[in-house]
């Protein structure tokens, strides 16, 4: 039993941890070899870069993962974690320049990227969980290599780089609407699938509750018949022990009563609050010294 | 001489730019129309008391919509920085629609529900309407967004439709919630006919077994074990479940009165006045009077019929399967709109015409809470598949 709840707590993190918003939202989008008349970096040059995109819905810090041209090699640049530039914020990107002059900063690699070395991996902190990693064909200058649509499309040339901006650029945006009523136009299959699900959670629903129902009454009835056993037990007592003097109270009540000769309280011991408003001794007007008022008297002058 | 010519002139100038600036002005045909329409909902709210809670606020807000002014000045609904923006706000961004679900969630009795848990059933059957209506909005060359914002109309219940269309097509909110109200307000008068021509008079006599007493514990497990199982199939449809649940809890906890007594009181008073009041002026003449309008009207009372229609007709085929004593009376399954507590009336109503002793309000409060619950999954499908 114990190694079954371990089993699935074991399980649930892994779940969690997969789909957790991490690094394990972070995808290679665009690269770039060959730089003649792209991008240029803070120092003025141009190199091959590398386009990270955050595909998660929440910030993303890319610090301590590793980026390599050497798959034997995973740990080869270690991104810095204390430049608060690493901090992709939900679907955007990130700019590495494969230059080799780590020195320049943060979004400089040691490594470069040109015909002959055209692979690149992003590496997990862990230093050997591989997040993401693409081998280049041979593009030609100032060509791209991207992703369509972001993060999770195929691979393909690109005339158009688009570096630190959406790879959709130049892209017709189909919705996701427009695509599901490119297959289903009539609105048939969403019927069909939105009624499923709508008849699913009411009669999960329905089902659960039934269930309850029974499960909640089942106590009930054994305290009931419980209840009935315990009673029919205290009337036998009842009748052996009660005297005939409580007989002729209760006769004599009952007589009372429907003669209306019962004296009706007048008053009732209640333990709720009495509320009052207002009373004069907390009263912020009594406490204060009044101002005289002046009268004035017209007299009529003869 | 010179001056007085010159004051004159001065004079004639402000009081020209003056009566530019009034309504008599800037007066079109459009805003006549919505004004009228305006005065026309004001009515049926005070005279014929049709849901005077929302037409009134809805009627007076399309009357302060379609006040016609100048332009760039921060007056109107649609002009950032105004007042009326401000409050638009809410509704533009789905803020009201789960308030006021907090409120009917601390409201309902879901007890009709839960003692006879079949009748959520009848509130999943009513939701093609939903459906019904999108696909006739798609075959009208509606975008997949609007058919979707539109076919919500069908659900009957305002806040839902209101929260989707802001999500869907913001430029269709207006007419979608004007819609929505219209008919929610129309209830007693479209669903009545579709009622009588399904049903036989065997049918409309069959009585129902009396609900039965349910415990305060099944009571505070419904809206948890609700919450949960809808958001987790939906999660898309969690501002409006979760809300409704919520509410639903802080009234069956019975811990938490104020709050329940806030929920159901003030706060969904206060949400009611904005939202009527900011819909309806969304309904200005220059961005409401178009022929989409008129379709999202004809596709509105569509859907309508639709829900009943599949409603009444589960209950039929339900009863194919219940024994005899068992068996539901159709004239509930209109109530699987969640047009709360209207549509249940409406039930109880004509059921009373052929048998005064049967009454059916109880049984029909199950679909039509039911409704509202089928309503915000339907809303929720739609948000994930078209957004």
């Amino acid at each position: 039993m114990k190694r079954l709840i371990l089993a699935t707590v074991l399980v649930v993190l892994g779940f969690v941890s997969v789909n957790a918003q991490s690094v394990y939202d972070l995808r290679i989008n665009e690269v770039m070899l060959t730089n003649k008349t792209n991008y240029i970096d803070s120092y003025g040059e141009r190199s091959a870069w590398i386009e990270i995109v955050n595909t998660g819905y929440n910030s993303v810090n890319v610090a301590g993962c590793f980026l390599t041209n050497d798959i034997s090699n995973p740990m080869k640049y270690r991104i810095p974690s204390a430049d608060p530039i690493t901090l992709i914020p939900q679907q955007q990107y990130l700019v590495f320049f494969a230059d080799g002059k780590s020195v320049h900063g943060t979004l400089h690699l040691n490594f470069t990227l040109d015909s002959i070395n055209r692979f690149v991996a992003l590496i997990a902190p862990d230093g050997s969980t591989l997040i993401d990693s693409v081998t280049l064909p041979a593009i030609g200058i100032d060509k791209s290599f991207v992703r369509l649509p972001n993060g999770k499309g195929e691979w393909r040339i690109s005339e158009l780089a688009t570096p630190n901006s959406t790879n959709e650029l130049f892209e017709t945006h189909v919705s996701t609407g427009e695509r599901f009523v490119k297959f289903d136009p009539f609105g048939v299959i969403m019927a069909i699938i939105a009624m499923s699900v709508v008849f699913t959670a009411l009669l999960v629903l329905y089902r659960l509750f039934k269930l309850t129902a029974r499960l909640v009454q089942k106590p009930i009835r054994i305290e009931f018949r419980k209840s009935k056993v315990a009673k029919a037990e205290a009337v036998e007592e009842v009748a052996e022990e009660v005297p005939g003097e409580v007989f002729a109270a209760i006769s004599a009540a009952l007589y009372f009563y429907e003669t209306e000769k019962h004296d009706h309280e007048s008053t009732v011991l209640t333990i709720e609050r009495v509320s009052r408003r207002y009373s004069p001794w907390s009263s912020k007007l009594y406490g204060l010294q009044q101002t005289p008022n002046r009268i004035i008297v017209h007299r009529k002058l003869n | 001489m010179e001056q007085s010519a010159s004051f004159f002139s001065f004079l004639l100038d402000n009081l020209t730019q003056f009566l530019s600036f009034t309504g008599f002005s800037n007066f079109t045909v459009g805003h006549g129309i919505m004004i009228v329409v305006g005065l026309i909902f004001i009515y049926l709210a005070i005279a014929k008391e049709f849901e005077p809670m929302l037409l009134v606020p809805i009627g007076f807000g399309i009357i302060v919509g379609n006040i016609p002014f100048t332009p760039g000045y921060q007056i109107g609904v649609y002009e950032s920085g105004s007042v009326l923006n401000y409050l638009y706000f809410g509704v533009l961004k789905g803020i009201y629609p789960p308030l006021i679900f907090l409120g009917i969630g601390a409201m309902t009795d879901f007890s009709a529900l839960i003692s006879n848990p079949k009748l959520m059933l009848i509130g999943a059957a009513a939701q093609f309407g939903i459906f019904g209506a999108y696909m006739l909005a798609l075959l009208l060359g509606f975008s997949p967004q609007e058919a979707g914002a539109i076919g919500i109309i069908g659900g009957a219940d305002g806040p839902t439709a209101i929260f989707l269309s802001s999500k869907l097509a913001p430029e269709l909110m207006g007419a979608i919630a004007i819609s929505a109200y219209s008919y929610m307000a129309l209830v007693p008068v479209i669903q009545p006919p579709v009622m009588k021509l399904l049903t036989t008079q065997k049918e409309r006599l069959i009585r129902m077994k009396p609900p039965r007493q349910v415990s305060k514990l099944e009571k505070i497990m419904f809206p948890i074990i609700g919450m949960l199982l809808t958001t987790f199939i939906v999660p898309s449809g969690l501002p409006l479940l979760g809300m409704l649940f919520f509410g639903n809890l802080l009234k069956e906890s019975t811990v938490t009165k104020r709050l329940a007594d806030t929920a159901k009181g003030p706060m969904i008073d206060i949400v009611t006045i904005l939202i009527g009041l900011t819909v309806g002026a969304s309904t200005q003449a220059t961005t409401f009077l178009t022929p989409k309008s008129v379709g999202i009207f004809a596709l509105g009372a569509a859907s309508f019929v639709v829900a009943t229609f599949t409603g009444v007709m589960f209950v039929k085929f339900l009863n194919l399967f219940l024994k005899e004593g068992n068996k539901i009376n159709p004239l509930i399954g209109n109530a699987g709109v969640s047009a709360v507590p209207d549509s249940a009336r409406v039930s109880q109503v004509v059921g009373l015409e052929y048998d005064k002793t049967n009454h059916l309000l109880m049984h029909a409060m199950g679909p039509n809470v039911a409704g509202v619950i089928g309503s915000a999954v339907a809303a929720g499908i739609l948000l994930s598949f078209l957004a």
